[in-house]
């Protein structure tokens, strides 16, 4: 129980995979609960009249997602000490009520001898990454129950 | 109309933000995390928190505050801002009752195919002056006839 979580894992190694599905409903709750009312993020007409090919996810709400893989593995919220990335591709998100498939994952990039390890992240929607250059810096627990044997 | 880069260095003044309970547990909603720690003060507890924190994104929340201050005072539209990047380094998590205070410095502008590029500085202290969270932010800033071009977000 006393030995490092980090000490389990190696590079490459998967830790984290899931699927988020992102609808409209999502998007303006998103919208009330961070204060960014920007209406790109809700309103067809306004997306269109930029250039935009639709309503998109907020950046933020996909960063927010893809983050909180990397909570849910970790525990803590609080582990996570860096996170980057970059909005390589807008995620359009039909007016419809299934949404769209988010799906996330975390690979092990490095584990240093402190106990921080570094994550790449790859986020896609269908076959296409919409977050690029994602990584995370996290500091692991020890010996946390569950995953340390 | 391309952004005037005389304004780059502007440090735009420090923004306060009270981070309540029921704003977190509207954001932990919001995204649909159910991590307890956001919302139960001995889970929050068992981490090592005196009382629930925020999720790890919740500072974009006063960080955007000084980005409106921001693009108020060049003039910027939102509709036509895309968030191109963005990097978060935290010192510790935002917790439940912090007064944070938030300086936003615009750190460069750079024209690209007719698009301006800012980086944008934000620090997140608490009341005490410790520093919470640092975020680097990249925002595209579109023209205002920009509908035959790509887009990003």
């Amino acid at each position: 129980m006393t030995e490092r979580v980090s000490e389990h894992l190696a590079v490459g190694e998967v830790v984290a995979d899931q699927t988020y599905w992102v609808t409209r409903e999502h998007l303006v709750r998103y919208a009330g609960a961070s204060g960014d009312f920007n209406p790109i993020h809700w309103n067809e007409r306004v997306a269109k009249s930029v250039g935009l090919p639709g309503v998109l996810a907020h950046g933020m709400l996909t960063m927010a997602l893809s983050l909180r893989l990397l909570t849910d593995w970790l525990g803590d919220p609080a582990a996570v000490i860096e996170y980057r990335v970059r909005f390589a591709r807008p995620v359009v998100v039909p007016d419809d009520d299934t949404g769209v498939a988010v799906r996330v994952a975390a690979a092990v990039i490095e584990v240093r001898d402190d106990g921080v390890v570094a994550l790449e992240i790859t986020v896609r929607v269908g076959d296409q990454k919409v977050l690029t250059q994602a990584r995370a810096l996290c500091r692991m627990p020890g010996g946390r129950p569950g995953l340390a044997s | 109309m391309p952004i005037d880069p005389s304004v780059v260095g502007r440090v735009y003044p420090a923004q306060p933000y009270e981070v309540s309970r029921e704003k977190i547990r509207e954001f932990a909603e919001a995204i649909g995390d159910a991590n307890p720690a956001y919302v139960d003060t001995d889970a929050a507890r068992e981490h090592g928190h005196e009382d629930v924190v925020a999720p790890p994104t919740f500072a974009m929340i006063p960080v955007m505050r000084g980005f409106d201050i921001l693009m108020d005072d060049l003039g910027i539209e939102f509709a036509r801002v895309v968030h191109v990047d963005q990097r978060f380094t935290y010192s510790q998590p935002l917790r439940v009752g912090t007064r944070v205070e938030t300086t936003t410095r615009l750190d460069s502008v750079r024209a690209v195919a007719g698009n301006d590029l800012l980086k944008i500085r934000s620090q997140v202290r608490d009341e005490t002056g410790a520093d919470i969270c640092v975020s680097l932010a990249t925002l595209l800033v579109r023209p205002e006839d920009s509908s035959d071009r790509d887009s990003r977000d």
